[in-house]
């Protein structure tokens, strides 16, 4: 089913639909209420409707297509939008489509609490959760059963221990990056038991031993986007061995808490468990070294640091990534794409160099 | 220590205003000439401007190891670094400094030659590039023990602080300030005013001793009274003439910024305060003739401030106020010292970038009204997001509102080259001609 489709089925039970701007937001608690959670991330490609220039083109174009197909009515089939504070431009779309009427219904918000973990941090987080259930509350006119959030915490600890399995056994999947990633990528917008489903009978499909062939690298960036940037690697003899995409590994959380006495301190164990991303607590150095241990986990013999033009979070990690990872000796392709456009031939040629490059490394290592 | 602390606190209060003291009996302060264009005389406490910041950069020179040094963002809390007896920094300020002695493209391409994208803040890659490289137009900047930002104006600032204090390797703290959508909520303030609890005890940590509470009460004090001068000085643009523009503000802002929480501070803004009375009570304009007023949204295009001014004020064109420096005033409405950490809680969160863009559409119509504009320049900053999503909107609801004419100027703060001078004088011609 395609995304029209889940939010038509949803709908038709009587449940709530919403649309969810990028990235991390407490999804357990829209699960709790039955409200699916559809993502809008842009949606890629050329601008769906004229109002994208209605943010200067020096702005990232998640922010622009989403401001072109909101205002196009584009998520009219559901029935409201939630914008977490991930970057500065969510944020000011998240107020120019609340104030200047490109959407005439429910908005919400998510803050973020920005900083290292610390007592303050942790009580904000707790009631920015409570906040947004009870606003969540008032729009389904349902309070908040504590058992079914108990529940859904626990789909989606089972979501995200089958996600780290596919992700961290990734060279005895027999799929294929594209098709990996559309399977990965269909959690933006499926309700959380279909996704569970899908990701357990990918899991059945382990081999015993590895089965990908080629050159293992890792990738970093916001969202793979455009998708054929896969194929590109893929047909120039490369896998990802391990992945640290925003939309991706970025938001599987690897550490959960086994206590659910107090789900909304659960959710909030889980909120500084996840994985260190500069859309949510800035830390380079904390960023550079899960970076580091996913290299020694995975055995990927080059980065690929995948940046969507103008996206600021991931721009100031950049160099002190790409630092570390120079220093320890592993080659480094910064690959810039638009999200409006496909990948150019130049970019092709590009990973096809840099692959290339590594196949000639990874042979004088073996002889 | 004792020597470094004597030879700062003498660079400070005898060397500095020595040195100011010759510069002026030589004629080497002399005020920029402006008879030669459309502008009323020059403001004499520009010369005072000059020597309060020239030895505030001067006594920096021999902060580190004297005192405790932070480096701080223009929206930080910086009245409690100040009461523990911090030398603070402005990044920014100095970025602007740099941006002004056009000094910006050098600066820049020295942090985009160690990564750092363009499509970054340019004040972030000049800052990070004089960081890298040791250069600065002030002579030395002081190695800060401490590295602090308020994500109140930006997050931008967050990632550019933290990169600054990772790569000195120097402790980073952070008052993060939830966004407010509409009215404040009480758990975002009660996390801000938390934070700054977690401020002091950091601030008492690296100064070595505590703050008294004499001491916090007397710096929030002076903050307070100079941001109310601040904005004393910026209502007298709403006399007809104005006896200042909006390119004097953004000279004239420098101590609100830098040096807030000190008696020269308070002392400066009291002086400029009398001297714009002064020219109000005489007639004198900023721009003369002043046939129309303007609005200026946006931080200022530091490194053509001379020729904006000039562009506009040929035609009689007078920016009698501005969003960008009207943040300094009205930052502090509503402050009440009885219940201080609270209300400092909701003066960081209540800055205008923190707030949502009815909120500022309900501030620039106030302008608009207030300062019985014609019109406004939205100046759309390559460089500063959070200030320039939602400006079309904003271009929009103002003309359909309140009829006054609107135009949307593409630059950027401080890298000059983005910056366009045929386009911008074309968009610029065209929209004094509407009038």
């Amino acid at each position: 089913m395609n995304r029209l489709q889940v939010i038509h089925a949803h709908r038709s039970r009587g449940h709530k639909v919403l649309a969810v701007l990028p990235i991390h937001y407490p999804k357990e608690i829209l699960t709790a209420f039955d409200i699916l959670a559809v993502e809008l991330w842009g949606p890629p490609g050329p601008p769906r409707g004229p109002d994208a220039g209605r943010i200067q083109s020096s702005v990232c174009a998640i922010v622009r297509n989403a401001l072109a197909f909101i205002s196009a009515g584009g998520v009219d089939a559901v029935d409201g939008l939630l914008f977490p504070h991930t970057c500065d431009s969510i944020q000011g779309l998240a107020t120019v489509v609340r104030d200047f009427g490109s959407w005439s219904g429910p908005v919400f918000q998510f803050i973020h609490a920005r900083g290292e973990d610390r007592p303050s941090a942790r009580r904000f987080v707790e009631a920015e959760l409570k906040s947004l259930a009870a606003e969540l509350a008032t729009f389904t006119g349902r309070s908040l059963d504590g058992e079914r959030l108990r529940d859904a915490i626990r789909i989606h600890r089972n979501i995200d221990r089958l996600r780290a399995t596919l992700l961290d056994q990734r060279s005895r999947l027999a799929m294929t990056d594209p098709e990996l990633y559309r399977l990965l990528r269909q959690g933006e917008f499926l309700w959380p038991a279909d996704h569970l489903a899908e990701l357990e009978a990918a899991a059945a499909g382990l081999a015993p031993a590895p089965v990908q062939q080629g050159l293992p690298l890792l990738v970093s960036g916001i969202v793979p986007e455009p998708m054929s940037v896969l194929d590109a690697l893929a047909g120039a003899g490369a896998w990802i061995a391990a992945d640290d995409y925003a939309a991706v590994g970025r938001r599987v959380t690897r550490h959960h808490p086994t206590s659910l006495d107090d789900p909304f301190a659960t959710l909030v164990d889980l909120y500084f468990a996840a994985p260190p991303c500069p859309t949510r607590q800035s830390n380079q150095t904390a960023r550079a070294d899960r970076l580091e241990q996913l290299l020694d986990a995975s055995g990927a013999l080059g980065a690929l640091l995948h940046t969507v033009k103008f996206c600021e979070p991931e721009l100031f990690d950049l160099p002190v990534l790409r630092r570390r990872l120079l220093e320890r000796g592993v080659p480094v392709l910064q690959l810039e794409t638009e999200l409006e456009r496909e990948l150019s031939g130049q970019a092709v040629t590009r990973i096809e160099a840099f692959v290339e490059m590594l196949g000639a490394i990874a042979a004088r290592g073996a002889r | 220590m004792i020597s470094r602390r004597l030879r700062y606190e003498l660079a400070g209060r005898a060397v500095g205003p020595l040195l100011a003291a010759l510069r002026r009996r030589r004629g080497t302060s002399r005020l920029a000439a402006r008879d030669d264009g459309p502008f009323g005389p020059p403001l004499e406490s520009t010369r005072r401007l000059k020597e309060l910041m020239g030895i505030y950069y001067y006594q920096g020179r021999f902060a580190d190891g004297a005192v405790p040094v932070a480096w701080v963002t223009s929206g930080f809390p910086v009245e409690i670094l100040r009461a523990h007896g911090f030398y603070c920094v402005y990044p920014e300020n100095h970025a602007a400094l740099c941006a002004a002695r056009r000094l910006g493209p050098q600066l820049s391409e020295v942090a985009e030659a160690a990564g750092y994208s363009r499509d970054l803040c340019a004040y972030a890659r000049m800052d990070i590039g004089s960081v890298l490289s040791g250069d600065t137009p002030v002579g030395r900047i002081p190695k800060p023990d401490l590295v602090a930002a308020c994500s109140n104006i930006c997050q931008t600032v967050v990632y550019w602080f933290r990169a600054v204090a990772d790569h000195l390797g120097v402790p980073f703290v952070l008052v993060d300030t939830p966004f407010v959508y509409g009215d404040f909520q009480p758990h975002g303030l009660a996390f801000v005013a938390e934070q700054l609890e977690e401020l002091a005890q950091t601030a008492a940590r690296i100064a070595r001793r505590p703050a008294r509470e004499v001491d916090i009460e007397r710096v929030v004090e002076l903050a307070w009274r100079a941001s109310q001068e601040w904005g004393a000085c910026l209502e007298e643009g709403r006399h007809r003439p104005s006896p200042w523009t909006a390119f004097d503000h953004f000279i004239h802002m420098a101590p609100i910024v830098a040096l807030r929480g000190t008696q020269g501070c308070l002392d400066y803004y009291r002086e400029l305060h009398a001297e714009l009375s002064e020219r109000v009570r005489g007639g004198i304009g900023g721009v003369v003739p002043e046939r129309h007023r303007l609005l200026w949204d946006n931080i200022a295009i530091w490194y053509r401030l001379r020729d904006l001014s000039r562009l506009f004020a040929d035609d009689g064109f007078a920016f009698v106020c501005a969003t960008y420096s009207s943040a300094w005033a009205q930052s502090w409405d509503g402050f009440d010292p009885a219940h201080r950490v609270h209300s400092t809680a909701a003066m960081l969160s209540g800055v205008l970038l923190n707030r949502d863009l009815a909120n500022r559409l309900a501030l620039m119509k106030g302008l608009v009204r207030d300062f019985s504009v014609d019109g406004v320049v939205l100046h759309s900053d390559r460089s500063c997001k959070p200030y320039s999503v939602g400006q079309y909107d904003l271009k929009d609801a103002l003309q359909r509102e309140l009829g006054v004419r609107v135009v949307v100027l593409e630059a950027d703060h401080a890298d000059s080259r983005a910056y366009s001078a045929e386009q911008i004088e074309t968009r610029a011609h065209a929209f004094m001609e509407s009038f």
